[in-house]
């Protein structure tokens, strides 16, 4: 009962936010939306029994993936009304097509043929007495090695794609090199510079 | 709780991806440390980890089937005969681009370290026994791919080949893991010989797994180019740069036949009725926008590109018998396909120099003035995408044809052939301005390093030989499904 | 299961609380005179020069990518360490292949000077 209203509450939060999303004019809104729509699909999740997910959406999707976004959005410096010109003009045409797709869809899905008691039952049953992340850990690095394996080179093809698209040597920048700076002697600073005295010169006048 | 079916894997069945997986890990550290500002260190391992790759993986693999990482991995024939592809093809790519990424200035380490995984990617797709590590290795593919294409990252064209070709492919990606969602919950499993085993005895729940396999079919044609999912073709061909369009246009296509096999023309051959129509209509409209399309293009790499519809139009209908000849005959058609239009493509890289392309189609007026050599590798090329009788290409074309008839698709063979003719002009207008043009002006002289025209001379006249003697490689290709 | 997040739910029915209560609290009983001259956008007693939102540089977004991979990886290795002891060797020898190749494109990324902020 009480599990229920909690669920109802952070779905309709969901709903709200996910609507917030595509409504909003600025796009800072947007992705802090998109933050708090992610929140509470992991905090779904979690109810679900998928406990793991829900904690890696908040790890790497709130905490990670989400700054990125605001990043791309602060870096691309959007005007947003030009993103919104032709909008009128391409909605008499996106209406129909929008419309034919949602017939559509609840067609399918009202057709019965996605209901829970049509799907099979579940192969592996979550035991009550051990976590959903054991479960995939006793699974991920044994059964699964080879799938696991290739998600890190996966990984690395991200590093270096990422690193040879986006870095770019800049002239003329300064920056510290603390190895220099310690490895450096007294000879290459400091020369000693034998002045002839002054003294001849103020006798001379 | 530990896991009881758990066995430790036999790493000994996957030696080809393991090798390839430690080459490239090795290659990168070489080239970062290494101050060649050619990356001749880079090149010659990656070559040596390829020609390595393909003796591992006759010696270890052809003639076995086995299973190892619990079922996650398949080492058998098929896998063998296209991972062999695959890496040939790879082979050809990089032993043709060194100058011309020279040239422009995109030599870089990067180069050789995205195409090794991309060659692992699609070694991983076409040896995948569990819905996992196919999804996976076409990703590795397509990434390393997407960041390939970008690889001149000044060139705003190629930026805007790379958009296209991952936002579309993110899409592709996405429709095929969705419709493995549903095999998965449908069955309950993610081990392909298991749902196979489900999909022969499916009754009530039928509909969610058709639901399935249509969105596996659209995610696998947008990986194929067939037609319609295949708008990022053209631009991508022509907007990358010529060395990446070439690993697209020959590996990846390998690798699409693999995915394509282990997902559904194996995968899901008891559905075979549910899946034959939706591949002869892909079948269908690629043969009619390739060809007449390609009809009208002036640069090479974009009627290479139309083309290659017509092509994956009569690979796709060699699936549509779901025989293991009709396999064996699109496996066959794929691979002398992709060995075909590497060598094409080796050609404008050839006439490429600093600053020029040498991609559109008058570039190639008067070439047998310039080099006869090379003007006859064309010949043999381009009478051979046509399917003239007599040369490899006409063998696959009726090989493919064959098993559709014996399909009973007399039609689709009938519209195939009228294809095959309409095709013949754009391939033999190329012929014509080699040998009965002149050149306007100078004309683009081959350029490049001895061994770059060596491999190329040989490439074109293995294309000859295998039209010659068709015999061993069609009997390697039936005995790989047999 | 579910009864272990429960001081998180608490946490977070205090936390909005809290936050409602606050602004709330200012926005009731603060004094408000808005006039032109206050709500004016200010700069030194300068008009504003220009849009106070500055476009960011580029190499936020490497940082934040490279940050992102290494977040995932993590990730990989929460139940990793929940079942260490279950998995034998084999376990933890697969998470130290996962480690090598991510520990290979560390070395990528400070080998290129992607670490380095100029």
């Amino acid at each position: 009962m009480i599990e229920q209203l909690i669920f109802y509450v952070f779905a309709l939060v969901l709903l709200f936010s996910a609507t917030m999303v595509i409504t909003v004019r600025n796009p800072v809104h947007a992705a802090l939306f998109l933050v708090l729509a992610f929140f509470n699909s992991a905090v779904l999740w979690v109810m679900a029994g998928a406990e793991f997910l829900g904690i890696v959406l908040v790890l790497v999707y709130v905490g990670a993936v989400m700054v990125l976004f605001l990043f791309v959005v602060m870096m691309l410096d959007l005007n947003l009304s030009q993103l919104r010109e032709g909008f009128m003009k391409h909605f008499y045409i996106g209406v129909p097509f929008a419309v034919v797709m949602a017939v559509q869809m609840l067609l399918v899905v009202g057709s019965g043929l996605f209901a829970p008691e049509t799907l099979p039952e579940a192969r592996m049953p979550i035991p009550e007495d051990v976590g959903n992340t054991a479960l995939l850990g006793s699974v991920l690095y044994t059964v699964y090695v080879y799938p696991f394996e290739l998600a890190a080179v996966i990984l690395l093809v991200a590093i270096i794609a990422a690193i040879m698209l986006t870095l770019r040597r800049r002239e003329g920048t300064r920056h510290q090199d603390p190895g220099k700076q310690v490895r450096v002697r007294k000879a290459d600073r400091l020369r000693v510079v034998n002045i002839p005295s002054a003294r001849r010169q103020s006798e001379q006048e | 709780m530990t896991n009881e079916a758990f066995e430790t894997p036999n790493l000994l069945l996957a030696l080809p991806e393991i090798w390839l997986l430690a080459m490239a890990c090795v290659v990168l550290v070489v080239d970062l440390f290494s101050n060649d500002r050619d990356h001749g260190p880079a090149f010659w391992l990656t070559q040596v980890t390829l020609l390595g790759g393909i003796i591992i993986t006759v010696s270890t693999q052809w003639g076995v089937d086995a299973t190892t990482f619990s079922g996650t991995y398949v080492a058998d024939s098929l896998g063998a005969l296209l991972k062999i592809g695959i890496l040939v093809l790879a082979f050809l790519g990089f032993a043709y681009s060194r100058d011309y990424m020279r040239d422009r200035g995109i030599l870089k380490g990067e180069y050789y370290m995205l195409g090794l995984f991309a060659v692992l990617g699609m070694m991983v797709t076409v040896s995948a026994g569990n819905l996992l590590s196919l999804y996976l290795g076409v990703e590795l593919m397509s990434l390393s791919l997407y960041a390939l294409v970008a690889i001149d990252r000044d060139s705003s064209r190629a930026s805007e080949a790379a958009m296209k070709y991952f936002v579309l492919g993110a899409l592709a990606s996405g429709m095929l893991l969705y419709g493995m969602s549903m095999l998965y919950g449908v069955t309950g499993t993610l081990d392909l010989g298991e749902i196979t085993a489900a999909a022969a005895e499916l009754d009530d729940r039928r509909f969610l797994f058709l639901f399935g396999l249509v969105f596996m079919m659209v995610g696998v044609a947008f990986k194929f180019g067939a037609v319609p999912f295949h708008m990022w073709v053209p631009d991508v061909y022509h907007g990358a740069p010529t060395p990446v369009t070439l690993m697209i246009a020959t590996a990846s296509k390998v690798a699409a036949v693999g995915l394509f096999l282990r997902l559904i023309g194996e995968g899901l051959l008891p559905l075979l009725e549910s899946w034959q129509h939706m591949v002869v209509l892909l079948a269908v409209l690629s043969l009619l926008i390739g060809n007449t399309v390609a009809l009208v293009q002036t640069n090479i790499k974009r009627m290479l590109a139309y083309s290659t519809f017509n092509h994956v139009g009569f690979i796709l209908m060699g699936f549509v018998a779901g025989t293991p000849e009709g396999y064996a005959a699109s496996v066959f058609y794929a691979l002398t396909y992709a060995f075909t239009v590497a060598a094409t493509f080796g050609v404008v890289l050839l006439l490429a120099r600093k600053g020029f392309e040498a991609d559109h189609i008058t570039d190639l007026k008067g070439l047998n003035d310039r080099s006869p050599l090379f003007a006859f590798v064309v010949l043999i090329l381009m009478i051979s995408l046509t399917g003239i009788p007599g040369t490899v290409g006409f063998y696959a074309k009726w090989m493919v044809l064959k098993s559709v008839v014996e399909a009973g698709f007399v039609w689709l063979a009938v519209l195939a052939v009228i294809g095959a003719v309409v095709g013949a002009f754009y391939y033999l207008r190329l012929v014509r301005y080699c040998y009965f043009d002149k050149a306007e002006g100078e004309g683009p002289q081959p350029t490049g390093s001895g061994g770059f025209q060596a491999v190329l001379a040989a490439n074109g006249l293995l294309v000859l030989v295998a039209g010659i003697f068709p015999g061993t490689l069609v009997a390697v290709c039936l005995a790989a499904f047999l | 299961m579910l009864e272990n997040y429960l001081p998180i739910l608490l946490f977070i029915i205090v936390g909005l609380g809290v936050g409602v209560v606050l602004l709330a609290a200012g926005f009731i009983l603060g004094p408000r005179k808005p006039s032109e001259e206050k709500l004016s956008p200010y700069e030194c007693g300068f008009e504003a020069f220009e849009d106070s939102r500055m476009r960011f540089d580029v190499r936020y977004y490497l940082v934040a990518i490279l940050f992102i991979i290494f977040d995932l990886e993590i990730a990989f290795l929460f139940p990793w360490a929940i079942v260490l002891d279950e998995i034998g060797l084999f376990g933890f020898a697969s998470m130290g292949v996962f480690l090598a190749i991510l520990l290979i494109g560390f070395l990528y990324e400070w080998k290129k000077g992607a670490l380095e902020w100029e």
